[in-house]
């Protein structure tokens, strides 16, 4: 099955990024009283292969953190991943006015925190858009401290081509960045091109 | 005599939602500008009496087209319609001298009520 998106409907699903990824700062924002920057998302049709260019595109060779949650409903499912600077953490810890040491267990409940809030508002925001009702599943730690290398591979995807949201968030004046992003499965891309057409009609 | 209203936004799916969202019975000339370099130059020739204006373009952003219409002491009456809906932003804007900020996704209701509120459309 060939995934593929017309020029508008690429510009219409970054549009709604850009609104979701906004509804999604404004949360975090008020949570940690920051201004968040906001880039244009970005939207591709990837293969397994350049997912790995993608994320190592995000990041450059520091160490990071990951969490990866699945999402599924309404006859579409696909994994969010948000992966950290692991240099953000201690400027983190400081927003979030976490009290004692920042060991692994600290940047955890951190990396869990900021994930929820920041794939929760995403996805809803899509949803809504797109008249789609997303359940989320558990979030899962792909690693911690590690290289992009290792991130990939502990993800194991099953498919070969698929479409990516990638949303960068940087926050003002700190040392936090992260990097979300939403994939979506080879059978999905139809149904949601589908939901699309109906915005652009 | 129609109300020249202009719509800024580099999405052309937003450029649309927007058109769809302005009040059935309002008679307007609309112009659509697709960065804030195009639409501050619709504004000069007077194409902008009301703008809907977007905040995230490339070329020039919504912050800029504001600055500058305060500094060309352009006559348009700017409605920030942006998907950073942070407090900060709003508040950015208005100091900028956007008259009101509405967050998208944008819809005929949102525009309506705003309208009605500056008195740009008469609530009859």
């Amino acid at each position: 099955m060939s995934v593929q998106v017309t020029e508008d409907q690429r510009d219409c699903y970054q549009e709604i990024s850009n609104v979701a990824m906004g509804q999604a700062a404004d949360k975090l924002a008020r949570l940690l009283d920051v201004y968040v920057i906001l880039p244009i998302p970005k939207i591709n049709i990837i293969s397994a292969s350049d997912l790995h260019m993608a994320l190592a595109g995000a990041n450059t060779s520091d160490n990071v953190s990951a969490v990866c949650q699945g999402f599924i409903g309404s006859g579409i499912a696909g994994e969010a991943l948000l992966i950290f600077n692991d240099a953000s953490f201690t400027d983190l810890a400081k927003l979030m006015k976490y009290e004692g040491s920042l060991d692994y267990h600290g940047e955890l409940e951190l990396l869990m925190d900021v994930s929820s809030v920041l794939i929760g508002a995403c996805l809803q925001g899509i949803g809504e858009q797109l008249e789609l009702h997303f359940n989320q599943g558990h979030p899962v730690v792909l690693g911690q401290h590690c290289q992009i290398d290792d991130l990939v591979k502990a993800g194991n995807h099953q498919w070969s081509k698929t479409l990516a949201i990638e949303i960068h968030y940087e926050i003002e004046n700190l040392n936090i960045d992260c990097d979300l992003l939403l994939l979506f499965t080879e059978d999905s891309v139809a149904k949601l091109n589908e939901q699309v057409d109906y915005l652009l009609d | 005599m129609s109300v020249p209203i202009l719509i800024c936004d580099d999405s052309s799916f937003a450029r649309k939602q927007m058109n769809r969202s302005l009040p059935d019975n309002w008679d307007v000339e609309v112009t659509f500008a697709t960065n804030g370099l195009e639409g501050l130059e619709a504004i000069r020739q007077g194409k902008g009496e009301v703008v809907f204006l977007d905040l995230t373009m490339p070329e020039m952003d919504g912050y800029g087209v504001l600055e500058n219409i305060r500094k060309e002491d352009l006559h348009a009456m700017v409605i920030v319609v942006s998907g950073d809906i942070q407090p900060d932003a709003q508040a950015r804007v208005q100091k900028l001298g956007a008259m009101a900020f509405v967050k998208k996704p944008i819809d005929k209701l949102k525009t309506t009520q705003i309208l009605t509120e500056f008195g740009i459309l008469s609530s009859e």
